[in-house]
């Protein structure tokens, strides 16, 4: 009889061994997911704010700050996420080797592959949960929706966990994944609507935003702000761009473990 | 004659038995059944009484081709239960891949391996809760200390809380690394971390413990710290698979050997008798004579003579005992008699010299 794919206990194995590693200096951690937002708020609040006023966001005026909010969780997500299953999966892939050693445990590749995708999706909930507190706190964004965007978040993180390992698969040296990072990264992170409406770009440049998935999730986590029509769409839209990296990065990463 | 035995109800073994000559003990005839499943098993045929004992593991007809070009051709062994087997052979002779193969790192290209009766292709994870596998690399977790590195692996197993730090515990003392346990990995020496890696293999107290070439670029003294654990293990009933390319440590640690070259076995038994039958007792080192006289004498022996670092090795027949007296009439600059060793079945066999 075959083994299943994975199993409950694999996987939790996997995370867990992650998640040790990240408890043993948690404070450090969890400084850039903290300190990023606050530094982003204060900046663009105090600094941007008085020049900028409200800005025109589906139909309705909203103040800047409640504007980038959602957009800095979203931006949490996405860092978080994808350089954990870009970075530090390449390094347990290519110079730890840990892949490899949990290989010679009782553990099957899914069991691996979807534990270090479950820690990617986890550092990308930890970074856009903590963003999230801090826009609580800050009365940007209410308790309840910040509780009811955590599943727009989880699949966001699974998301970029899912591209970010699938560069860790693609890439043949560790400064190659600045390549994803300069070509798709960073344009998604400044073109998505993140500090502005997207309907101020010129049209073309507008649409090719719409499309990246850094857009969709934005526009779901401000759903508090009103939801775009087809919101359906972006969530179909996600997922079905988190299922596609996660095969990809499966079929990248399964011929360097398994020969 | 057909003898099907049955195990647990399911048909394990059918065997052409009653007239397999001796050298046929201790092999594997797998056959198909009728309902499609390959049965195996050992044998061991005394007198008139056909005793079988089960493999702790059986690899059969392991192929593994990268594109065209083949690595491993058609290899077939077992290992039985408290045995210490050695794949033995120069680098590139498919000694890691076949490892590879053993516990699904490597995915044959034909062939199977079992477990007992799990199949690791098809049940890989299943097969290597009873398995510990020492890699060639040292694949210690550098984010944990000694300890933290069997504590975690012990995870896997659902050994957890209490029973990871004492089974840790005990692993630590077992490899003598107690007053490492709290330091990290860099602060480990070569054999330290070997023995690390070898403790961690043992957490799940595997029937079958695979070493892939454990010693290699390990000090002597590391090395005979490690062939006392691989012969402990041995004493405790576990099963060890153990590559390498160090002829002492195969003569010293393997019960049984299969040599292999450019991924086929090229013979197999226990080091005295691979010796025994292949070169016989003692073997003469010589240099600084005639190359066609020393040729002739050996072809008047009719015994083997091969080229050997600066001179040549003589293979010394039991019943031509004037050979020896021969090769000092020809005043060589250096001659030298001994016993026969794994090196020179290994250079009778490939010409080539394995260390």
């Amino acid at each position: 009889m075959k083994s299943p794919l994975f199993t409950f206990w694999g996987v939790y194995s996997v995370w867990h061994r992650h998640a040790k590693v990240y408890q043993r200096t948690w404070l450090v951690n969890c400084l850039p997911p903290l300190s990023e937002p606050i530094i982003y708020l204060v900046a663009f609040g105090y600094g941007l704010t008085p020049l900028v006023g409200d800005v025109p966001y589906g139909g309705q005026t909203v103040p800047y700050l409640k504007f980038i909010a959602p957009a800095m969780m979203a931006i949490g997500v996405l860092f978080q996420s994808f350089f954990e299953g870009a970075y530090a999966s390449f390094i347990r892939l290519n110079f730890q080797k840990t892949w490899q050693a949990l290989l010679t445990g009782p553990l099957s590749f899914s069991d691996v592959f979807i534990g270090d995708w479950l820690w990617a999706t986890t550092k990308g909930m930890i970074a856009g949960t903590l963003t999230g507190l801090i826009a609580v706190i800050w009365g940007l964004y209410s308790g309840w929706n910040l509780l009811l965007s955590l599943p727009v978040m989880l699949l966001g993180s699974t998301l970029f966990g899912a591209m970010g390992l699938f560069t860790a698969g693609s890439v043949r040296q560790i400064d190659q994944v600045n390549i994803p990072i300069f070509l798709f990264i960073i344009p998604m992170f400044t073109l998505c609507g993140t500090y502005f409406p997207r309907s101020t770009l010129p049209p073309v440049l507008g649409n090719i935003a719409s499309v990246l998935p850094l857009a969709s999730l934005i526009d779901l986590l401000r759903w508090n702000l009103g939801l775009p029509s087809l919101w359906w769409l972006q969530v179909l839209w996600l997922f079905s761009l988190m299922v596609i990296f996660a095969i990809l990065a499966a079929r990248r990463i399964y011929p360097q473990l398994i020969k | 004659m057909i003898a099907a035995i049955e195990d647990s109800g399911n048909v394990l073994l059918v065997l052409e038995s009653f007239f397999l000559d001796s050298s046929f003990l201790d092999s594997v005839n797998p056959v198909q059944s009728r309902n499609g499943n390959l049965l195996l098993a050992t044998t061991m045929l005394t007198s008139n009484t056909l005793v079988t004992e089960k493999p702790a593991l059986v690899a059969y007809d392991l192929w593994k081709l990268y594109g065209t070009h083949p690595v491993v051709q058609g290899v077939n062994f077992t290992l039985n239960p408290g045995e210490i087997l050695g794949l033995l052979g120069p680098n590139g002779a498919g000694k890691t891949t076949t490892v590879g193969m053993l516990y699904g790192a490597v995915k044959p290209s034909r062939g199977f391996v079992k477990l007992g009766s799990t199949q690791v292709q098809s049940n890989g994870r299943l097969a290597r809760r009873r398995m510990g596998i020492v890699t060639q690399e040292d694949n210690l977790d550098p984010d944990f200390s000694v300890m933290e590195n069997l504590i975690h692996f012990a995870h896997h197993y659902r050994i957890l809380g209490r029973a990871a730090r004492q089974r840790a515990s005990e692993l630590l003392d077992k490899v003598d690394l107690q007053d490492y346990a709290r330091h990290s990995i860099d602060e480990l020496s070569g054999g330290m971390k070997r023995r690390l890696v070898l403790a961690r293999a043992l957490i799940n107290s595997p029937q079958v413990v695979f070493l892939d070439e454990p010693t290699t670029g390990l000090d002597p003294d590391a090395r005979q710290e490690f062939w006392k654990l691989v012969s402990s293990l041995k004493q405790q009933g576990c099963s060890v698979l153990l590559t390498t390319h160090y002829m002492d440590e195969a003569q010293r640690l393997c019960d049984r050997l299969i040599l292999l070259l450019q991924g086929q076995v090229i013979d197999q038994g226990t080091p005295a008798e691979l010796i025994k039958r292949t070169i016989g007792d003692e073997v003469v080192e010589i240099s600084g004579v005639n190359a066609a006289q020393l040729q002739a004498l050996a072809e008047q022996a009719d015994t083997w003579c091969r080229s050997f670092g600066d001179g040549y090795l003589v293979a010394l027949p039991p019943d031509r005992p004037s050979l020896w007296e021969q090769l000092v009439t020809l005043q060589p600059h250096r001659l030298t008699r001994r016993l026969a060793n794994l090196e020179d079945v290994f250079l009778h066999l490939t010409g080539k010299v394995l260390q």
